[in-house]
């Protein structure tokens, strides 16, 4: 068994994550001093535990959220005063719409309320009183309305507004912010009622330089009133699946665009024609677009072009040669088209490529030898090609590689000490039913190694002592079916681990749960379908940070575990079965 | 206590509060004053004067300095007993110690009439 149990991961849509920005709960456009002091810092109490003195300010603070309802009004302090009692009550959920009136105007500046509870257009009154001091807003997933927006008309220094799920904004609620000429960035994802007639209001904002309409699908047409924002720099239109050629006209004056997000929607080869003229644009994600090679004619005149995402488009080797003229490139996501070996021999010369994802393109082997001179290349994606172990040696001589996946390859043990010698070697994924015991012994060099996907791998216990050189490992997962608990015993000291992995292994017994009792890092665990019995749960005592434990198929209860939670693991956010 | 290592803060009413200089430098501001090179009087003579803090919440203040620096100390103390726990000498009486060491005095309380001035006076602090 295992094999069966093999799982191929999710394509997720990652161009956020590209410029190294972090997809935070509270992640903001501006920046301001307390986000660093205050919304990263962990809760007082966390901070006492770990033996850093609380700052005056900070006990302060603490106090008066505490005893907020003494207050009336702190419209009497210095801003930042005012500014960091609200941020601590924000994060401590103690803000409620009547502790929020002692705020009144208090000129704050920021106002972080994203998917913060209950927020609703009985707030906007207060927001609205800090006046000409606001200068940030987000009111992600609050109940605000239309009406509720009316309040920020007079607001005229704001410079970021952020209404993301906030369903039930429409075009009215646009045209009450329609003069907010200050703003640089504004966000309304997941919108369904803002239309083009709505996004009219867009055209007086004249310096805005980030725009995020994310997941609305009824703005087809509407771009036409962003063509005098010259300023816009940023435009994501992911997921509005409304969005066709004709939407791509309007765009093509803004020549101040670095990134562009277009995935998901209509757009063609046509379309992209338009985009010719933005000699700025650094980031194109065109991922699930039905563009095929032709595309690449247009986009090879863009000199600046570093991230180009083409996952699940409708590229086949017919105008792939273009690829050779797109030489900056440093990101190329082409995973899922139907493209060959044929292909790939026009990436040979884009040498600046740190990223390459070819997952189920049609290569292999031979293929491979073209991707030799790729020298930056760190990370490179080949799961589910016909990739095999011969084809391996062509990766021998990229050094820098720090990621790569393998699962689903044709690729077996005796290829295995051909990545032997890449030191840089972070995430290996040999997700692959053919590699045993065997390939592992090869990869021991490979001692920088913090995550390691052995999932349908067929490694047995004596396999598992290879693990000793990798101290570093974090994440390790290995469901091939071959453990028992003599196995887990060369686990156990793996101290850095904070993800273990190894359910489908049935004869593992609560004596893997005593073995692993140590691993105090670990934050994910799943033992499924093992021998594990409820008798075992008390060994996981000391795993204090575990969020999320599986034991699916164990003689193990929900409320076995619910009891566990309660009693000694306070962090368990998720476990299974429940 | 030798002279050198002490300061003088001075509060609006004219109150003097004589404590050690490594209390005092919790604050960043009042470090900064008898640290920072150039003619800064409260370098020569070891005095600060602050016309803006009342003598109640300058004691608070010094209070918290001293809380401060027992807290660091306290944290020092406790890593200490983990090791000597471990080196499995006297258990049971360094336990004991540990236990009581987190006990009530670790919080520092701070009255609810005083909370906003007092922050406005560490906010001028930097403490």
């Amino acid at each position: 068994m295992g094999g069966a149990c093999s799982r191929k991961r999710g394509q997720v849509d990652n161009e956020d994550g590209l410029h190294g920005g972090v997809s935070g709960r509270y992640h903001k456009s501006c920046s301001s001093k307390w986000l660093m002091t205050s919304f990263s810092r962990p809760p007082l109490d966390i901070q006492r535990g770990e033996g850093k003195c609380p700052s005056l300010m900070e006990l302060c603070a603490h106090k008066i959220c505490e005893d907020i309802d003494k207050y009336s009004t702190f419209s009497m302090l210095p801003r930042d005063i005012s500014q960091q009692i609200f941020n601590e009550l924000v994060y401590s959920q103690r803000l409620t719409e009547i502790s929020l009136q002692a705020f009144r105007d208090c000129a704050l500046q920021d106002l972080y309320l994203g998917e913060y509870p209950e927020v609703n257009d009985k707030w906007m009154d207060v927001i609205a009183s800090q006046g000409s001091s606001l200068l940030c807003v987000d009111l992600s997933g609050s109940d605000v309305t239309d009406s509720g927006l009316i309040h920020l008309k007079d607001c005229t220094n704001l410079q970021s507004l952020n209404f993301n799920y906030c369903d039930r904004i429409s075009d009215h609620g646009l045209e009450q912010i329609s003069g907010l000429s200050n703003l640089t960035s504004l966000s309304f994802r997941r919108n369904d009622a803002i239309t083009a007639c709505g996004m009219s209001a867009f055209a007086g904002l004249v310096n805005l330089v980030k725009l995020d309409l994310e997941r609305c699908t009824r703005i087809q047409g509407g771009l036409v009133h962003l063509q005098g924002l010259t300023k816009l720099e940023s435009l994501n239109i992911k997921w509005c699946n409304c969005i066709t050629d004709y939407d791509m006209k309007p765009l093509s004056g803004l020549t101040n665009l670095k990134s562009l997000q277009i995935s998901c929607s209509k757009v063609t080869d046509i379309g992209i024609t338009y985009l010719r003229g933005l000699q700025k644009l650094t980031l194109l994600n065109l991922e699930g677009c039905p563009v095929t090679a032709a595309c690449l004619e247009s986009l090879s005149v863009l000199g600046a072009l570093l991230y180009l995402n083409l996952n699940r488009c409708q590229l086949s080797d017919d105008g792939c040669e273009k690829f050779s003229k797109l030489g900056s490139l440093k990101v190329l996501n082409l995973g899922f088209n139907d493209i060959t070996d044929a292909c790939l021999v026009h990436l040979k010369g884009l040498t600046n490529l740190e990223s390459l994802n070819l997952d189920s393109c049609g290569i292999g082997d031979a293929g491979l030898v073209n991707l030799t001179g790729l020298c930056h290349l760190k990370c490179l994606e080949l799961s589910d090609t016909q990739v095999e172990s011969s084809g391996l040696r062509h990766l021998s001589g990229l050094v820098n590689l720090e990621s790569v996946n393998l699962s689903f390859t044709g690729v077996s043990d005796g290829g295995l000490r051909r990545l032997a010698g890449l030191s840089s070697l972070k995430s290996l994924n040999l997700d692959v039913r053919q590699i045993t015991d065997a390939g592992l012994a090869a990869l021991t060099s490979l001692t920088g190694l913090t995550h390691l996907d052995l999932f349908g791998a067929r490694i047995t216990d004596s396999g598992t002592a290879y693990l000793r050189n990798f101290k570093n490992l974090r994440s390790l997962e290995i469901c091939g079916g071959g453990l028992t608990d003599a196995g887990v015993k060369h686990i156990k000291d793996l101290s850095s681990l904070s993800l273990l992995n190894l359910s489908q292994n049935c004869n593992l017994s609560d004596k893997t749960l005593e073995l692993i009792s140590g691993l105090t890092g670990l934050v994910s665990l799943n033992v499924s379908n093992s021998r594990i019995t409820s008798a075992g749960l008390r060994h996981l005592k000391p795993l204090k940070n575990l969020r999320s434990l599986t034991l699916e198929s164990c003689k193990v209860t929900a409320n076995d575990i619910k009891r566990l939670q309660s009693i000694d693991l306070p962090n368990l956010v998720s476990f299974r079965p429940e | 206590m030798k002279k050198e290592d002490t300061v003088k803060l001075i509060s609006a009413e004219g109150f003097e509060f004589v404590i050690d200089k490594e209390a005092a430098m919790v604050s960043q501001t009042i470090r900064n004053m008898l640290t920072s090179p150039g003619s800064f009087a409260e370098r020569e003579h070891g005095e600060v004067t602050f016309p803006e803090i009342s003598t109640t919440i300058l004691e608070k203040i010094c209070q918290y300095f001293y809380w401060s620096l027992q807290y660091a100390s306290l944290h020092w103390h406790e890593t200490n007993l983990i090791m000597i726990k471990e080196s499995r000498f006297t258990y049971s009486s360094s336990l004991a110690l540990a236990s009581k060491s987190r006990g009530k005095e670790t919080d520092f309380h701070i009255e609810p009439e005083l909370t906003l001035e007092l922050m406005m006076a560490a906010n001028y602090l930097h403490t």
